[in-house]
Formats: C-alpha cells, sequence, structure tokens
C-alpha cells in the first residue's frame, strides 16, 4: 500500500516536471506547424482569408521565383557543402595529430568564424566584395587578374561570394564535429596503419572517412537543411541601393527562405502561400534527407 | 483694491481649471514607430516636444527602429488582429502605403475629415486614397533632383543653364562626353536597384500599373523608354557600379562622381561630405522622352498612419492637426536641421524655403525643389509595387548581355508580376 502511494506520488511530480515541456513544445511547435498547415491551403491577402485548398502548392510548381529559388540552392548544396564538409574534414584530420603543437590556437582559429554573428560576417564580406574592395584590390596587386571582378554585381559571382563566404563561416563548425568524432577512434588503428606501411593519404581516406561515416552523415543532412533554410547570409549581400529590387543580381541570391520572407512583408502579405513555400522546403528536406540515408547509412 | 485683486485671482483660478478641463479630455500616451534616427524620429521628437507646450497632457513615445522591423511588426500585429499594445501612429513608405490600407481594412483611421487635404501636395494623396477616404497624414517628400557638382561641370566646360529640361539621352551623351573630358563617371548606381526607374516612370505619369490595378508592363511606353535607358547607362560606361546604400553615398562623397539623380532626402548624406560645401547644386532632372513626360519626379518618401483600434487615436489625430497640418514654423525647422522637405504646402511660404543654401552655392534650392513638387504627375502606385521592381529587375541581367530583346524582357516580368499576384 503505502508503497504504491509513493509511486503515485512519484508518478503525478513526474508528469508536472515534463508537463512544462510538453506544453510550450505544444504551444510553440506543435500549434504553429498544424496551423501552418492549415493556413497554407489559403491565399491570404493580409487579413483576408480566400480557401483555395491545394491551390497554393499548385501554384508553386509554376512560380518562377520559386523555381529559381530552388536552382540557387541547390547549386550551394552542390558546390558549397562538399568543398566545406571536405575542408573540414581536412582540418579535422591534421589537428587530431598528436604531435601537432599549438593546437589551440589552430582549433580557436578555425573555429572562431562560427561564433561570429551571421549579419556582422556578411557585411563584412559585402565590403570586402565589393567591386573596389579589399578582395580585388589583393588579386589585382598580385596581378593575378587585371579587371576587378564584380563580385556582386554578377549573378555567377554573386554565388561564388556566397559560396566563399558560407565556406568560411561553416568549416569550423563542422571541424568541431569531425574532431569530437575522430576522439572514438583510437589513435592505435593509426599506429598499426603506420607500422603496416600506410601514408597520410592512404590513413585518412582509409580509417578517417570511414570510420566518421555516421558523423560524415549527419554533418551532410545538417549542412543541407541549413542550405535550404539559407536566409541572412543572401539577405545582407543581396541589400540594395534604396530598396535592393532583386534579390542579388538577376535574383541569383534568392533562396526559399529570403522568398517567404519577401512574401510574408516585403510584397502584398499572403502568410497562406509563404506557409505553403515553407511546407514545401519541409518535403525537400525529407526527400534528401531519406536520399543521404540510403546513400551514406549503414547498411542494416 | 482688494476686491479687484481677489476677482483677477479668481479669474485666474477659474481660467486655470478651463484650462485644464479642456486639456484633460485628450491626454493621455501616444505611441508612435518609425525609422531612421537621423531623419524620421528626430523629426518626430521635434514635433513632440511641439505639441507638449500645447497640450502638456500627452505623452509621446517614439520607438526608432529599422524600416523593415517596423513593416514586420505591424504586418505580424495586424495579421494576428490583436487589439492591445497597439501603437497610436507608424510611418509607412508611401510605395507600400496602398497595400497596407487594403490588406488590413478597418486597421486604419480615417482621417478624411480630420485634416484639409487641398492644403497638401495633391501627389501625396492619390495612394492614401480607398473608396475616396484618405487615411494617412502626408509627409516627406521623394521630390527628385538632379544633384551635381558645380566644379567638375565647370571643368568640363559643361553650361548648366542648357539643362533645365533635357531629354535622358542627352544625359546620357553628356556624360560620355565628360567622362572623355575628365576621366570621371557622371553618376553612380546599382544596375539593378529599380530606384531610377520609378523615378522616370512617375515623371512620365504612369506606374507598373493601370488604373484598374492591372500590371501594365508590355504595352507601357515609358517603361520601355526606362528599360532602354537602363541598358543605355550601362553600355555607355557613365555609372560606376556599386551595391548597397554605402558604396553609393561613398562615390559622391569620395568626389568619385560629377551628379546624382534621386530624391531631396539625399540631401543629408551630400552634406555629410563638409569639404565639398559650395561645390553642389540642383538641376531638375532629365526626362524619359515619352509623350507627356516632365522634368519632375519623385523617388520615396513616407507618410503618417493613425491606427485605429489604438488607445489614445483622437490624442493622436489632434497631434498630427496641431503639428503637421498647422506649424509653418515647424517644416522651416526641420528642413533646416534635417533637410526634410515637407509637403504641407503653406509651410513653403516660410522663410527656410526662400533662403539660399550656401552648401549649394547660396542657389535657393528649396524654391526650386517647391516648384517641383507642384510639377510631380500623380500616381497611383498599387498595392504591388515591389513586386513589379523585382519582376523588372529579375531580367536586366539578360537585358544587359544583349540575350533578350527589351520586348522579351518585359514579356517576361509580366508574366512574372502576373504570377506573383495572382492567386
Amino acid at each position: 500500500m503505502v508503497a504504491k502511494g509513493f509511486e503515485k506520488i512519484q508518478d503525478k511530480w513526474g508528469w508536472i516536471f515534463i508537463s512544462f515541456a510538453t506544453i510550450f513544445l505544444a504551444l510553440f511547435i506543435f500549434y504553429p506547424l498544424v496551423y501552418s498547415l492549415y493556413l497554407s491551403t489559403f491565399s491570404t491577402k493580409g487579413i483576408i482569408k480566400n480557401f483555395v485548398g491545394l491551390g497554393n502548392y499548385k501554384r508553386l510548381l509554376q512560380d518562377n521565383y520559386f523555381i529559381l529559388s530552388i536552382k540557387n540552392i541547390f547549386v550551394i548544396l552542390v558546390i558549397q557543402v562538399p568543398i566545406m564538409l571536405f575542408l573540414a574534414l581536412i582540418f579535422a584530420f591534421l589537428l587530431n595529430d598528436p604531435k601537432l603543437k599549438l593546437k589551440g590556437v589552430y582549433r580557436t582559429a578555425l573555429f572562431l568564424p562560427a561564433v561570429t554573428s551571421l549579419v556582422a560576417y556578411s557585411v563584412v564580406f559585402k565590403m570586402m566584395f565589393s567591386t573596389e574592395g579589399l578582395v580585388n584590390n589583393i588579386l589585382i596587386n598580385l596581378h593575378i587578374i587585371k579587371e576587378p571582378i564584380r563580385w556582386l554585381l554578377d549573378p555567377f559571382w554573386s554565388k561564388v561570394t556566397l559560396i566563399i563566404a558560407m565556406t568560411w563561416r561553416w568549416t569550423g563548425y563542422n571541424m568541431m564535429l569531425y574532431l569530437a568524432g575522430l576522439q572514438n577512434i583510437s589513435q592505435e588503428v593509426y599506429e598499426a596503419a603506420e607500422i603496416d606501411g600506410a601514408g597520410k593519404t592512404a590513413q585518412f581516406f582509409r580509417i578517417t572517412i570511414p570510420l566518421l561515416r555516421p558523423i560524415i552523415l549527419f554533418t551532410t543532412i545538417l549542412s543541407t537543411i541549413g542550405t535550404l533554410q539559407l536566409f541572412d547570409e543572401p539577405m545582407m549581400l543581396a541589400a540594395g541601393v534604396t530598396t535592393g529590387s532583386s534579390v542579388g543580381p538577376g535574383n541569383s541570391l534568392l533562396t526559399p527562405s529570403v522568398y517567404i520572407y519577401n512574401v510574408s512583408f516585403k510584397y502584398v502579405p499572403n502568410f497562406g502561400y509563404a506557409s505553403a513555400i515553407s511546407y514545401m522546403i519541409v518535403i525537400i528536406a525529407v526527400i534528401l534527407s531519406i536520399i543521404q540515408f540510403r546513400v551514406a547509412g549503414e547498411e542494416r | 483694491m482688494k476686491k479687484i485683486f481677489v476677482i483677477l485671482m479668481l479669474s485666474v483660478l477659474l481660467l486655470g481649471l478651463v484650462g485644464v478641463a479642456s486639456a484633460a479630455e485628450l491626454s493621455g500616451k501616444i505611441t508612435i514607430w518609425c525609422w531612421d534616427p537621423n531623419f524620421n524620429v528626430a523629426i518626430m521628437e521635434e514635433a513632440a516636444t511641439r505639441y507638449n507646450k500645447i497640450n502638456p497632457n500627452a505623452e509621446i513615445e517614439i520607438v526608432s527602429m529599422a524600416k523593415a522591423d517596423v513593416e514586420q511588426k505591424l504586418n505580424t500585429i495586424l495579421a494576428s488582429g490583436v487589439k492591445k499594445d497597439l501603437p497610436e501612429i507608424v510611418l509607412i513608405e508611401d510605395y507600400n502605403a496602398k497595400k497596407y490600407l487594403e490588406s488590413y481594412p478597418g486597421a486604419f483611421a480615417d482621417l478624411t475629415d480630420h485634416f484639409n487635404y487641398s492644403e497638401f501636395a495633391s501627389y501625396k494623396l492619390d495612394f492614401m486614397t480607398v473608396n475616396d477616404r484618405v487615411y494617412g497624414v502626408p509627409f516627406d517628400s521623394g521630390v527628385a533632383g538632379w544633384f551635381y557638382r558645380r566644379d567638375y561641370f565647370e571643368e568640363a566646360g559643361i553650361d548648366v543653364s542648357e539643362l533645365g529640361n533635357i531629354t535622358m539621352d542627352e544625359y546620357i551623351e553628356l556624360g560620355k562626353v565628360f567622362k572623355e573630358k575628365t576621366g570621371k563617371y557622371m553618376q553612380a548606381g546599382d544596375p539593378y536597384d529599380g530606384g531610377l526607374m520609378r523615378t522616370l516612370l512617375q515623371s512620365a505619369g504612369t506606374w507598373y500599373f493601370d488604373e484598374k490595378g492591372e500590371p501594365n508592363i508590355v504595352n507601357n511606353p515609358a517603361l520601355k523608354e526606362a528599360v532602354r535607358i537602363y541598358k543605355e547607362i550601362n553600355d555607355s560606361g557613365i555609372s560606376k557600379e556599386t551595391s548597397g546604400w554605402n558604396e553609393w553615398v561613398a562615390a559622391f562623397n569620395g568626389g568619385e562622381v560629377a551628379s546624382v539623380i534621386t530624391g531631396v532626402w539625399i540631401i543629408g548624406s551630400i552634406k555629410a561630405e563638409e569639404s565639398q560645401s559650395g561645390k553642389w547644386g540642383v538641376l531638375p532632372i532629365p526626362r524619359p522622352d515619352v509623350p507627356g513626360s516632365v522634368n519632375a519626379s519623385n523617388l520615396g518618401g513616407s507618410s503618417w498612419y493613425v491606427l485605429e483600434n489604438s488607445e489614445n487615436k483622437d490624442l493622436a489625430i489632434d497631434f498630427l492637426n496641431q503639428i503637421y497640418a498647422k506649424d509653418v514654423d515647424f517644416y522651416q525647422k526641420i528642413l533646416i536641421d534635417r533637410g526634410a522637405v515637407g509637403t504641407w504646402l503653406p509651410a513653403q511660404k516660410g522663410e527656410a524655403y526662400s533662403a539660399g543654401d550656401p552648401f549649394f552655392g547660396n542657389q535657393k534650392i528649396y524654391v526650386d525643389f517647391a516648384k517641383w513638387i507642384e510639377m510631380i504627375p500623380p500616381v497611383d502606385y498599387g498595392l504591388y509595387t515591389y513586386e513589379a521592381d523585382a519582376a523588372i529587375m529579375g531580367v536586366m541581367p539578360d537585358v544587359y548581355s544583349g540575350k533578350i530583346s527589351i520586348e522579351e524582357a518585359l514579356k517576361q516580368a509580366e508574366d512574372q508580376l502576373r504570377n506573383v499576384i495572382g492567386g
């Protein structure tokens, strides 16, 4: 009897403790999730709502801006994410060498970009990559280029700038995840490989990469989702003279998130359509994650 | 003697009581949302100080935010339907006004009967009028001017007296000659910014939309001309390419360019470079070569709006009325201190408007601007100015590279615009 009563009390406290988290979760995560799904079946103009069913999704498939924004992030996804992850792997591998001195300094230097504010670094990059900015001046003085590159004024180069900026910002972050992963790989494995005559390159490709596979998969998915939600960098890099009429030259920096923002706040506010776009991004993220799991995941 | 004194005392007391009573009818707190601490916020602070002298019972709080934040907050608060904690007054950019008025019917106070709108510049009224009701208090003007460097023009032997009513083509030619002689650029700008496009459209009395609000792009001669001018400017090499506000301002502050065509609000930024005092002048803007265009236009500008469901709506209306529609002296002060050109016309008879400005070589620039303000063709910006802007600027890279013709570009832009608006 006594035990039962105690269990009951314990039970009650348990419920009370998790209730806070559950209520907040429901209020701030589940409710918006469900409500935005409901909202995505309306076309809205401020407070004027029209039920359109799946109309928003149909409209999305024909919306050139949306298609363009998806194309833009796929270019970044295909080029920037592999470069960044590979760089991060190499840095992590080099830093993991027990004989390396001044490890802390390198680690800090590489990780520092990841703690800078997104807006601050985007603004600095915008200055550095202006036509008469630091980067062009250096390249010209080194005689690498003759004419200044129109970094932010050309649809092609603006994407290059974005890719460079993002790689600078996020490589250190991924490197830290890899470094953590590398702690689980025993140094003995490397020592054994060295005795067997494997060079650094062979060690990297034959030991580090295969053993880090779960972490690589994890960072790939994180980066993919991060890219799908890309907002701050293109928004800042594309800020124009008086109003910034297109998002980068020829909308070359338009991402779905920036488009959602424009549809909600810059254009006539259509929160219904904006919700539909966000659901579309969720669907794309899920599909890409499934593919990545299939390709890189452990087979069972 | 004593009696008279008592009577006097009593009457003073009574008068005081009456005074208190009438002011007590209108008391409370006015919250104002606006952007730009050096312009709108500072001007509102000046207005608040003046109103507090008339009505000490009003507490005025001015909340300074970024423009995008004002728009975001306004959108979310109005869309949510919350009636608590609404600001009394918000600043809305003129291009955006109709969007808010039509998207949130009933959210803004109808001011038609509170103000004498014939005293305001007529071009400021179209976009704040819905079904013949007026919802805003016109504030600053974006009347456009062609700001130029007197010393550079002199050096190149350009006679300013002949530039009073030229076309954009003549302007571009002038720019080429100028560049040949001095090696400097005529202007600076982002090739993908729609500012000049809007300036040119309004000077021709048209917009991206027709009277019914339908997209008017493919068959709009002024727009076609404006796109051609953009390409021409880009090809001619008279424009120093910049990206973003800071680079643009740096181009003329640094003396790299000879002129800038934009709204009057740029004066603050031009004057920031004190070493160039006396070297600047203002001309009427060049016009696009289409029938009916004038050498005057507008770029930007904003107005004040009162929220219908805010707590102290009547007090806020009284505040705007007392200062923005009655106080001539206030408008002189903000013109001198901030370079703000108001659109309440009686203010332009004031002293500050007729004074010469030493920074502009003692040119009476505000006499000119006041003249141009009255010439600006009224245009209804409609709901979708930014959508249209983005659609046009989105095709500009292909126009610049010659990949598509201007006709084709306009067709693509119109399709895209209809796509965004539709649904």
